[in-house]
């Protein structure tokens, strides 16, 4: 399949360090339910992946974006080489990973399966959404489904055979879901005819399964209005037999396909249902009315995934423009910059292009830092269930706590820094020629999706500071606190972990600050206002704490190696990670809580019209 | 071809099953080529701190091999490799992609090719298998010789480079058919081997060695539940003790250097002085 050239590169060591060196892979695994585990089959699996991202998956990313999806007849065709990449994927099990073996899956750790995912969508994101999309679906009907549809449903749509959705955004129903006008109406044998407009649905129609399984969110007739009468509902493309055989339309037909700025080998769809009242769903797990519930369980993972997308293409921007500064040459060096004899050096010589990419690389390991800690305590959590409920509650708390920093924070940071690395290159990198304009494009969706950033960071503002009193959001502040006096008198680090207490010490006054907002009135507006701010300094924290986290271990695991070894100079990378960090954007958490404290309203109180245009 | 009733037909073995095939096959560790290679200062060694390592290219093709002639055929791949405690992460990789179960020979001196072949050798006495496919060379030392010593020291017939007619990227290939073929009477292989002047077709007695060149085939990726499996599947070990084989060197490695830096080139004005520098001082046209 050489239908084009693979771009995809990432720094093996680098993720082994998170896994093992950082995260302690080992203490989780070789036992339940992690049993059948260890170190070595997450290495095999690690190293497969890369290779199956780097062969397959890699060289189909900018011939996907190029070509893009097409719609024909009502179906939708898929670049070339995604129908074959699909097969490979599923054959060689990846998607199966953390699935339980109920389910066909092998039972692995989370902490293993998202940097598989990782490397699966930074060498081609577009690809890795629809075979995503149907994983999720799956799982929600893992958990929620009766019997009969986890057993119809959920092993086919982890294995490849049908693909999957989540149908909720309809054109007046985006952030405002409740106003969905999707309805279904009770049959006498039980099934619902259902009838509506779904928008933007990913991966809404392919040619690369025998069918597609939509979860869609409908209101009931005669439910109350908002997202408490929503109600979820699987919406096959073709009707499905008890025996698993597809056939027949089931009315699902694709109006659009949208054309866009990135992502284009994902197609993103408009889907009519039931336009000639033949379209069946049946009831996820036969409740009604529980739709956004169930449909949250999808959507937390879906966030996570979003998170890890955004990961990924800045990493793979970061690895790409590497490579492009020691090559390329241009310049003498600044020492010498009014010598026209000089030697041209590579542009890693340039101070400038330095600094571009040790901020890139430093927030790169240290988001991925905070995505492997997120995955570890969804492992923990599993781990203590039902042996020891206050760890399984802390592990399940900080879970909850920092799913939206990973969506929201990763998906910004990502768009800022594919352009950062776009800047790298110069005008190379604008061009099609190198793969950052595209991871750029293919970023922007990251922060928009799955729950824009803005409603990540009102999860985190108005819901999960608060959860179980507060409990979640003190207990990861007395993690840093920990961290802060054991550190604090450093040889190295001292002085970034004093950088540390100081935004840790920002973030306390604006969470207290928050907290009155909330009970008073007339303040009320600033909390929509401060809430991305406050999203950012939380994840800034959380980041620059994980960096400096990686960098004491660095700095202990270097004694044990010779002068000469590879990895002298990488636990040497750490120490850069962190400092810089600490050094250049720690301090704006500190100057972020005294722009809190301004209390400023001015986007709420200037009028309409003082917008100004016409 | 006779007919045979549905019923009969397995899932796992074609309609007619010939007759099993053992097949053993290696697996060397190499250091990964997208390791960056230095020699030690006094040139004693290369430096292997924080090296990554892999199994050799060319014996990951002689895995595939044996996988697709064994999923024809019936029978077993053993995969064997000669080191450390470490070169199991290789066999481990080969049993993931497939194989039934490993030998690995503890040894951790030096080894020259003799020493490899005469290792093999009686591992092959043990096993008795009706095919060894090895990589035709490792790519650390690029030496391409234990294939040729072991069929000298067995007493077999060999098909070195072996290759195939069919492209990589053919409905042969996608489907995963082996290029060797093995006689219906389970005597013979015919090899289409890698000349210099194009593809040669040799049929060999079994048993036989045969070495693997690159176009045999495209390797499959270790699957999941493969991987999962692999850490149940046996590995036998061994030591030159008990195989009662001597190796130590007969060759030995007295130093090693980097090759020498290519010079930077130059640039010449035309097409007349390049010809000229040609003729004149590189002397080759």
């Amino acid at each position: 399949m050489s239908t084009g050239i693979n771009t995809y590169k990432t720094d093996l060591r680098e993720i082994f360090f998170t896994l093992f060196e950082q995260f302690g892979f080992d203490q989780v695994v070789g036992q339940e339910p992690f049993e059948a585990w260890g170190p070595e089959e997450a290495k095999a699996v690690l190293q497969e992946g890369y290779r199956f991202s780097k062969e397959v998956l890699g060289p189909l990313n900018a011939t996907g974006d190029r070509e893009g999806c097409r719609l024909e007849n009502g179906q939708v065709f898929t670049p070339k080489g995604f129908k074959e990449a699909w097969q490979k994927l599923y054959e060689q099990g990846f998607k199966s990973v953390s699935v339980s073996p109920e389910h066909g899956g092998q039972g692995g750790p989370m902490m293993m399966q998202v940097l598989l995912e990782e490397m699966l969508s930074g060498a081609n994101s577009a690809f890795n959404m629809y075979p995503g999309l149907a994983f999720g679906a799956a799982e929600l009907l893992a958990e929620c489904g009766t019997a009969e549809q986890k057993k119809l449903y959920v092993e086919r749509m982890l294995n490849g055979t049908w693909g999957g959705t989540m149908c909720l955004t309809e054109p007046h129903a985006g952030s405002d879901v409740g106003a969905s006008k999707t309805v279904a109406k009770k049959n006498a044998d039980g099934t619902y005819s259902i009838r509506g407009t779904k928008i933007f649905i990913s991966g809404g129609d392919h040619d690369m399964a025998g069918n597609v399984i939509h979860l869609v969110l409908a209101r009931i007739d005669g439910a109350t209005p908002g997202t408490k009468g929503l109600s979820l509902f699987i919406v096959p493309k073709l009707r499905v037999g008890a025996d698993g055989s597809s056939s027949g339309s089931n009315d699902v037909s694709v109006g659009s396909i949208e054309h866009k700025m990135g992502i284009n080998g994902s197609a993103t769809c408009v889907l009519n249902f039931g336009e000639n009242d033949g379209c069946l769903g049946e009831l996820v797990g036969g409740v009604e009315h529980a739709g956004m519930s169930q449909m949250f369980r999808m959507m937390n993972g879906a966030r996570i995934a979003v998170g890890i997308q955004g990961l990924a293409l800045a990493s793979a921007a970061y690895f790409n423009a590497l490579d492009y500064a020691k090559d390329r040459k241009q310049g003498a060096h600044f020492t010498k910059f009014k010598d026209p004899t000089a030697p041209r050096v590579s542009i890693i010589e340039h101070p400038d292009v330095r600094r571009m990419l040790l901020d890139l690389k430093a927030h790169v390991e240290g988001i991925r830092a905070l995505l492997v800690k997120l995955a570890m305590h969804t492992d923990k959590a599993r781990m203590m269930a039902g042996k020891d409920d206050e760890q399984a509650a802390y592990h399940r708390g900080q879970v909850e706590l920092l799913t939206p920093l990973v969506k929201a924070y990763s998906s910004d940071q990502a768009f800022r820094l594919c352009a950062q690395a776009i800047q790298v290159y110069g005008g190379a990198g604008y061009c099609q020629d190198y793969p950052v304009e595209q991871y750029t494009r293919d970023s922007k969706i990251f922060s928009i999706y799955e729950g824009t950033n803005h409603i990540q960071a009102m999860d985190l503002v108005g819901r999960k500071m608060g959860q179980a009193g507060g409990a979640h959001f003190q207990q990861f502040m007395a993690d840093v606190g920990g961290f802060v006096e054991t550190h604090r008198e450093h040889p190295v680090y001292g002085e970034a972990v004093r950088q540390l207490a100081a935004a840790q010490e920002g973030i306390m006054s604006s969470a207290m600050a928050v907290l009155g907002w909330s009970q008073d009135a007339a303040k009320v507006p600033l909390i929509p206002l401060s809430a991305n701010r406050f999203l950012q300094m939380m994840s800034e924290l959380a980041v620059g704490w994980l960096l400096l986290d990686a960098a004491v271990i660095a700095e202990k695991a270097a004694e044990k190696v010779s002068e000469s070894s590879p990895d002298k100079a990488f636990y040497e990378g750490k120490k850069w990670s962190a400092l810089w960090f600490a050094r250049n954007v720690l301090p704006n958490v500190e100057q972020a809580a005294r722009m809190m404290a301004l209390e400023d309203s001015s986007p709420v109180e200037i009028p309409v019209e003082a917008f100004g245009g016409n | 071809m006779v007919d045979v009733p549905v019923s009969c037909r397995s899932r796992e073995y074609p309609l007619f099953k010939e007759k099993d095939v053992k097949i053993l096959v290696t697996a060397k560790r190499v250091e990964d080529p997208e390791s960056k290679i230095k020699v030690k200062p006094d040139g004693s060694d290369i430096v292997r701190e924080g090296l990554k390592y892999k199994i050799n290219p060319f014996d990951e093709i002689g895995v595939e091999e044996g996988l697709r002639l064994v999923a024809k055929h019936g029978g077993e791949v053993v995969v064997v490799s000669i080191g450390g405690k470490e070169v199991q992460e290789q066999l481990r990789h080969a049993l993931a992609m497939g194989a039934q179960r490993a030998v690995w020979v503890n040894h951790t001196g030096a080894l020259d090719q003799m020493g490899v072949a005469g290792l093999l050798q009686k591992v092959v006495e043990k096993e008795k298998p009706d095919l060894v496919v090895l990589g035709k060379q490792s790519i650390d030392d690029d030496q391409n010789q234990v294939g040729q010593y072991l069929a000298e020291y067995l007493g077999w017939g060999q098909a070195t480079f072996a290759s195939k007619v069919e492209s990589l990227e053919s409905e042969q290939e996608k489907s995963k058919t082996p290029a060797l073929q093995v006689g219906a009477d389970g005597k013979t292989v015919q090899v289409v081997r890698e000349v210099d002047n194009g593809l040669a077709t040799l049929e060999c007695q079994l048993p036989a060695v045969v070495t693997t060149d690159l176009r045999l085939n495209l390797p499959r990726y270790a699957s999941l539940p493969g991987i999962m499996k692999a850490k149940s599947k046996p590995i036998e070990e061994l030591t030159p003790e008990k195989l009662g084989v001597d190796v130590t060197p007969k060759v030995q490695v007295v130093k090693l250097a980097s090759p020498p830096e290519r010079k930077a080139g130059i640039k010449v004005p035309d097409v007349a002085t390049l010809v000229d520098k040609l003729r004149n001082e590189a002397k080759v046209v």
